[in-house]
């Protein structure tokens, strides 16, 4: 936990770091600082979504405390939701600084409003399953096979069709075309923003357990 | 080792006759009431049909034809793809095919029903929006493998989100809602290579072998976790 609560004294640095260390890019200028804070919260909505179906993996081979396992796997999804929104609206700021619109259709754009499709199928599901006593199996199988596709939406799909997207972090060359402040910036607030996902997960799971161990006392 | 493998060719064999079997089934049943076939056939023509009468003299991009061949296919199929599963669930059959018959087994039973379903009403839709929008693919055999490939992935994910979709509340519009985002980069590419096919573009070998790749992956974690889904654990 301790781990986590580094987020504290990394986020107001990671914050200094991106608003006013680091240099404005030479076209976008000051609205390029966007990219700190767009970049790291796609990378927690994709892990968050990664999270949630190991998780289903894991419960399917073990069939061990499946409420909390079952649980687990929704809190990650709950977490990557908001990231994905986050990461929407950071992406349609930056869309409307660079290429004039809120909205492209682009490759990437179009693959990270899928993502928050299958998140919001993912939690109609779960509530259309309430009765079901195998809610847990359903439900996981639907993260896993989900989390299969998801690689073909995000990685596969915005490379083969052409994109508006700068491919500064993945590229053909394999090498990150970012000046060295803006590098360490940039993976600073990944890794903060990655803490920060981790601190909010160990909280909801925390709450779940206890809210389990609430209703199994009561059921008592 | 003789014994090894002649146990395996045999167990092979009663597991294709169970599956013919449940296959057989599936389709009397079908043909007795021919409700979501009848349903998916006349959605088919009626839309082909709306979609002719009010754009056939119009000089549509091969990109439009190609989103258009695809939406009457897809919402066609829907209509029919859950119901194999649902029907199993209404009529409180569903635990007694579980008992009956292996997971696995029902599984390829019902994805071989609705592969055939769904090639049927890509039959019928393709030829008819031809016809009517006066038009003909410049690559016809890269047109239909385009088309046969996309039908295939299609089949293979609607399949388990049918079984998903039957153990909940709220089936038929819950289906649509789980998936529309799983089976969108299949549409986008089929899409693609649709239009490319009608523009008479060369075979994109890459592409197709997306779709089938894509087939083979659904298909292989399906069958392991079919289980999960479908009986009561």
């Amino acid at each position: 936990m301790f781990l986590y609560r580094l987020v504290y004294v990394l986020m107001p640095i990671g914050i200094f770091l991106s608003l006013l260390w680091v240099p404005p890019a030479n076209i976008l200028g000051d609205a390029s600082r966007i990219l700190y804070f767009h970049v790291p919260v796609a990378w927690v909505s994709f892990l968050a979504f990664l999270v949630a179906g190991l998780h289903s993996i894991a419960l399917l081979i073990k069939k061990s405390e499946i409420l909390y396992r079952e649980a687990m796997a929704y809190n990650s999804a709950a977490i990557g939701m908001v990231f994905t929104v986050l990461t929407v609206i950071t992406g349609s700021i930056w869309a409307k600084v660079s290429w004039g619109h809120f909205w492209n259709w682009d490759p990437r754009e179009t693959s990270i409003v899928i993502l928050m499709l299958i998140y919001i199928a993912y939690f109609s599901l779960f509530s259309a399953l309430k009765s079901n006593p195998n809610r847990w199996g359903i439900s996981s199988v639907y993260l896993i096979i989900s989390m299969i596709i998801a690689p073909f939406l995000i990685f596969i799909v915005p490379r083969v069709y052409p994109s508006l997207h700068p491919d500064t972090i993945i590229n053909q060359d394999k090498k990150i075309h970012l000046e060295a402040s803006m590098r360490i910036t940039l993976f600073f607030l990944v890794v903060t923003f990655t803490l920060l996902y981790g601190y909010i997960y160990k909280i909801t799971n925390k709450l779940s357990l206890i809210i389990i161990k609430l209703r199994s006392s009561h059921d008592i | 080792m003789i014994r090894r493998s002649l146990n395996f060719v045999i167990r092979g064999l009663i597991l294709q006759n169970r599956i013919v079997k449940l296959l057989k089934k599936d389709f009397y049943i079908e043909f007795r009431s021919r409700a979501s076939i009848n349903i998916s056939l006349a959605f088919a023509g009626i839309t082909t049909l709306s979609v002719s009468l009010t754009s056939a003299t119009m000089n549509l991009p091969f990109r439009v034809h190609s989103i258009l061949i695809w939406v009457i296919i897809f919402f066609s199929a829907m209509n029919s793809l859950s119901h194999i599963f649902i029907r199993e669930e209404e009529e409180g059959t569903s635990i007694f095919l579980s008992i009956h018959s292996e997971a696995e087994e029902i599984y390829i039973a019902k994805l071989l029903f609705n592969f055939i379903l769904f090639i049927v009403i890509t039959v019928v839709v393709t030829p008819l929006y031809l016809f009517f929008m006066q038009i003909w693919p410049e690559n016809f055999i890269f047109f239909a493998s385009s088309v046969f490939c996309g039908s295939t992935a299609l089949s293979s994910i609607t399949t388990t989100l049918g079984a998903i979709v039957a153990k909940t509340s709220m089936r038929s519009s819950l289906f649509t809602v789980i998936s529309f985002p799983l089976t969108i980069p299949v549409l986008w590419i089929s899409i693609n290579l649709t239009a490319s096919s009608l523009e008479g573009g060369s075979v994109d070998l890459l592409n197709l072998l997306f779709l089938l790749a894509f087939s083979g992956v659904i298909v292989s974690f399906s069958y392991l976790l079919f289980k999960f889904i479908w009986m009561e654990q």
